[in-house]
């Protein structure tokens, strides 16, 4: 008897215990202000990132992830380029207002100001890698929490246009260089998109060929 | 009596117009008795779910992305389509008769598309050989046997080398016309589907990434 309420305490405690080890902790007003300065500071002088990434689609309903990699090229000011390998090659490339998309066989040009989905995409992902993101309080409110090896800057939009689609973006900032680990976009719909960056390089010399549109 | 007539022939042409076949692409098979053959959607036996690359085109638009098509239960199924950066189009469970939106992306969250996306959607995971086809025919360019199923508003190609289903056609009415082409089987399942509904110009591709 003795032997089995040892083992279902056993059980129950790790279950106990992980949520409060998981819980971030938010970080005062002063705290949560001198983070974003150095997040600022270190996208400053970023002046190029080149990445490794993992984008991993949750779809709530279902229970099913959809799994994309590829590599990620940023350069200031306003150029993007997404190359996907994985599962089939597809290239978005962001340069200020335009957008090229090149799959296997279309090539496809589109303007930011026309298409509201990735004109707000782009917003997020420029803005997170240059740091802007977090002090856009007319869009979004902020509230950073500390892990253990990162900041978590939890983004709520405040944007009716942006909510019509999502419902929050998650980003982790890195505590050695300040710079985007991780971004989670939560839909309205409940599914959640997690791009996860390795291999990161900064300021290493990206050619402007990389981000011409054809 | 008489009265009745009219309307019902009305009822009738209107029916035959709603057909999305074109019997013109079709040779006689003749008029010696056939054997009906016994066929059933891709969809039907022993699949679970499978990964889609995707691309929609309708109204103007061209949606890409990838899509997932999950057996939910015996009686339905659902659709998720997201771009390539992951943002959903789609997220919708399909039944035979009906379907229960999860989420749809504004532009095409429209409920006459949606009833015809739904119509489609039963045309290619639900149909079965039921009864003896009315007539069959051969289709010209490929040689495949087409049987038409009247009672059921349904055509089915065979490509009677391989023994596997290549096309389905079906209608309910005018606007939810559609043809289902299955292609390229690979252990049992096509790895390129494609659905045309000509009345309202819409092309929804599928190939497959994996199951």
């Amino acid at each position: 008897m003795k032997t089995a309420k040892s083992f279902i305490l056993a059980l129950l405690l790790p279950l106990g215990f992980t949520p409060l080890m998981a819980q971030p902790k938010p970080l005062s007003q002063t705290d949560a202000q001198e983070v974003k300065k150095r997040i600022s500071e270190a996208a400053k002088t970023s002046l190029s990132i080149e990445a490794q990434f993992t984008q991993t689609k949750e779809l709530s309903v279902i229970r099913e992830k959809i799994i994309s990699k590829g590599n990620f090229y940023f350069k200031k000011q306003k150029l993007l380029r997404w190359e996907y390998t994985y599962p089939f090659p597809y290239l978005i490339i962001f340069n200020n207002d335009k957008i090229y998309i090149k799959d296997e066989d279309k090539e496809n040009h589109v303007s930011l100001q026309s298409n509201k989905v990735f004109r707000e995409v782009n917003n997020i992902l420029i803005g997170a890698v240059e740091g802007t993101l977090l002090s856009d309080s007319k869009n979004f409110s902020c509230n950073i929490f500390d892990l253990h090896d990162q900041f978590q800057a939890s983004m709520i939009p405040l944007n009716p246009r942006i909510r019509e689609t999502l419902s929050e973006i998650v980003l982790f900032f890195n505590k050695s260089d300040y710079t985007v680990d991780k971004l989670i976009m939560r839909e309205v719909s409940g599914d959640y998109t997690n791009i996860e960056f390795s291999g990161k390089k900064i300021n290493q010399n990206i050619p402007d060929a990389k981000f011409n549109i054809p | 009596m008489r009265s009745l007539i009219f309307p019902s022939l009305i009822l009738v042409l209107f029916l035959a117009g709603c057909d999305p076949v074109k019997k013109s692409q079709f040779n006689s098979a003749g008029e010696a008795p056939f054997k009906a053959p016994v066929w059933v959607s891709p969809f039907h036996e022993g699949f679970e779910k499978a990964l889609f690359r995707t691309s929609l085109d309708v109204a103007e638009r061209h949606l890409t992305g990838i899509s997932i098509i999950k057996r939910t239960s015996d009686s339905s199924f659902h659709f998720t389509f997201a771009n390539e950066i992951g943002m959903t189009y789609f997220d919708i469970e399909v039944f035979r008769n009906s379907y229960k939106p999860d989420y749809i992306f504004d532009p095409l969250n429209k409920k006459s598309f949606l009833k015809i996306l739904q119509r489609d959607f039963s045309v290619m995971f639900f149909s079965v050989s039921e009864g003896k086809p009315t007539r069959k025919y051969i289709q010209k360019d490929s040689g495949e046997a087409v049987y038409m199923y009247l009672k059921q508003n349904l055509y089915a190609w065979i490509d009677t080398r391989q023994n596997t289903l290549t096309g389905l056609a079906g209608w309910s009415n005018y606007f939810d016309a559609v043809m289902v082409g299955f292609r390229e089987y690979n252990n049992g399942f096509p790895t390129e589907i494609r659905i045309l509904n000509p009345k309202i110009k819409l092309v929804l591709t599928f190939n497959l990434l994996g199951h």
